[in-house]
């Protein structure tokens, strides 16, 4: 079972130099990883993991200080029906998915960084992948 | 035996080595089964058919049907079709049949549904007509779009590629000259065991561009070598394992199936230009596209495989194990397969005209340029368009007459102010016949012609398609 939950937060130009993420660390005193983050003067997008238990009051710590919220929808992949091609494999910016040495298709779901990308998806011609909602998985409530 | 050789030499791995197994798993479009439904009653001569929705064609007399992987279900396009059909039936599923008839005196019926699995049926047979290609392409994409192919899903600007095959291990590659393979040798197919039942369609050994033609008893086959796959905005199709014992007859058997995935070359080519000779952009060895990386205009680009390598090694293993505990015996072929055919392109009784055929150079001006030199333009060169580009040639906008007569008009002075920055455009190897419907949908009568680059190449009026058209 998963513990943690992944969200993405938007940043606009007004509150982007402000230190937000280190502000919520410290008030909540909860671990907030970054995933990926890609972040300018005009603006900028972190997709971070909280631990599930505490994704709620993490979010809306988030948006009371103005961060746009969404919980992305994270990539599953149905292992009965892949059968290691490897079409996905070149389609994935950031290296979550590899050959292991006997040529199995592996997937990093910590790389992953789920429906902000999702080009995966299309390219799987045994339709082993799929976008979920973190909310059906159970990851938060 | 790769290693063999290369450690001991040929002579050595000769005499140590009798059987070198092969394998290759991936999409095979030209695929399907053959299947007789048995006759119903009141009996059938059944005129059309579909399983599951996906059409299934009527090759023969009443009750026989050929599943044709690529058909796409009539409820489900493009993600469910005759390829899964076949899985589905292979791993015991019970699937719909419906059909309809004409009706004749000895075959009444005109109506008929039923649900079947494979134990319904009298034959089942696997019948592909092209299967086990020696090596293919690798593909990759100029466009500034992603482009959805049988070569997979490929990103603008060559971003990434793809490549089929299993290079090295492919059953053709380690019997080039087919010495071993011919009509009736026996086969590894789909998880059972089949035969090679001729060359393939589009057979062209002199090319590294073998094929095969196979058959195989579907009910003795597993769903793990037969997958329905489908390619999003292309179709479905059937992934096939197919894997060959080459028996080492001579010496020079023994040097051949030493190939090395180093040795096998394939050439590079651009899917972004939808014509059937596409751009070659160079060479690269299966080495390199097994690595994961390769280079594409001097950048390192990923590379996927659409066949499962995985699923290629498994199948050889497992047609050795076969050999080894004797439930597999080689066939020696009745007849050999040709060496010498070529495959030719289509013979057109209409030709079918290109963008570039009707290109011609554009007259231009740039942005900073006065109205009344580009109005002057326009009647020197007795022109209607005059494209904007910027210093290095690139597209900026464009201009008509029309325009320059709305802006004298209304006293407007600066060219900036009246280009049309958003412009429709063509590509040289668009054909004329899509070009004409664009400039027909804008209501325009100019495309310019650009390159990948935004390059302004030339340009097309609707006066040339006039012209070509009334000659």
């Amino acid at each position: 079972m998963k513990t943690v939950a992944r969200i993405l937060l938007r940043f606009s130009e007004k509150i982007v130099e402000q230190p937000i993420t280190a502000q919520v660390i410290l008030e909540h005193g909860v671990p907030i990883s970054i995933v990926a983050a890609h972040i300018d003067s005009k603006g900028g997008e972190i997709l971070a993991e909280v631990p599930s238990t505490h994704v709620k009051k993490i979010i809306d710590a988030f948006r009371e200080k103005g961060v746009t919220v969404t919980v992305p929808k994270l990539i599953e992949v149905d292992s009965e029906k892949c059968f290691d091609c490897g079409a996905c494999f070149s389609l994935c910016p950031v290296g979550a998915i590899a050959f292991k040495e006997d040529f199995s298709v592996v997937f990093d779901e910590k790389k992953c960084i789920g429906s902000p990308c999702g080009l995966c998806v299309d390219a799987c011609p045994a339709r082993a992948i799929k976008l979920v909602e973190q909310h059906s998985s159970g990851l938060i409530k | 035996m790769k290693k063999l050789v290369e450690n001991s030499g040929v002579e050595v791995a000769y005499k140590e080595i009798d059987i070198v197994t092969t394998g290759t798993f991936g999409a095979m479009c030209s695929s399907g089964a053959i299947i007789n439904v048995g006759q119903a009653d009141p009996p059938i001569k059944i005129q059309k058919a579909w399983i599951n929705d996906v059409e299934v064609c009527h090759p023969g007399a009443a009750v026989d049907l050929y599943i044709g992987a690529t058909i796409m279900s009539e409820t489900r396009p493009f993600e469910y079709g005759g390829g899964h059909v076949i899985e589905d039936l292979i791993s015991g599923k019970e699937v719909e049949v419906r059909a309809t008839a004409h009706g004749t005196d000895c075959y009444p019926r005109t109506r008929l549904r039923t649900t079947i699995t494979k134990d319904d049926l009298n034959q089942f047979y696997l019948l592909n007509f092209r299967n086990c290609y020696q090596r293919y392409v690798c593909a990759t994409n100029s466009r500034d779009e992603i482009i959805y192919t049988y070569m997979g899903k490929l990103l603008p600007k060559f971003r990434n590629a793809t490549f089929s095959g299993s290079g090295a291990l492919n059953p053709l590659m380690n019997d080039p000259d087919y010495e071993t393979i011919g009509i009736g040798t026996r086969i590894f197919l789909g998880g059972g065991q089949g035969y090679v039942i001729g060359e393939g369609t589009q057979h062209d050994p002199g090319n590294q561009g073998g094929t095969l033609m196979v058959r195989g008893d579907c009910k003795k086959m597993s769903s793990e070598f037969i997958r329905g796959a489908a390619f999003t905005k292309y179709g479905t199709t059937l992934c096939v394992g197919v894997g060959v014992p080459i028996p080492i007859l001579n010496e020079g058997l023994a040097k051949k199936t030493a190939i090395l995935d180093e040795e096998i070359l394939t050439d590079i080519v651009d899917y972004g230009i939808p014509r059937r000779e596409r751009p070659k952009l160079g060479k690269v060895s299966y080495k390199e596209l097994k690595s994961g990386a390769i280079t594409i205009n001097d950048k390192k680009v990923r590379v996927s495989p659409l066949s499962s390598l995985k699923t290629a090694r498994k199948i050889a293993e497992i047609l050795k194990s076969w050999i080894e505990n004797s439930s597999f015996f080689l066939s020696a072929p009745a007849e050999s397969l040709p060496t010498d055919t070529v495959c030719k392109p289509m013979k057109q009784t209409e030709e079918i005209a290109f963008v570039n055929s009707v290109t011609h150079a554009a007259v231009t001006c740039t942005e900073d340029e006065d109205i009344k030199a580009v109005a002057e333009r326009i009647i020197n060169r007795s022109v209607n368009h005059v494209v904007v580009t910027d210093e290095q040639g690139k597209l900026r906008g464009i201009v008509t007459s029309w325009d320059i007569t709305k802006a004298v008009a209304k006293g407007k002075r600066k060219l900036a102010d009246i280009i049309i920055r958003k412009v429709v455009t063509t590509k040289p190897h668009e054909s004329l016949e899509a070009a004409s419907r664009k400039m027909a949908q804008h209501q325009i009568s100019a495309l310019p012609v650009i390159d990948q680059d935004r390059q302004v190449l030339g340009i097309i009026t609707s006066e040339d398609i006039a012209k070509l058209l009334g000659r």
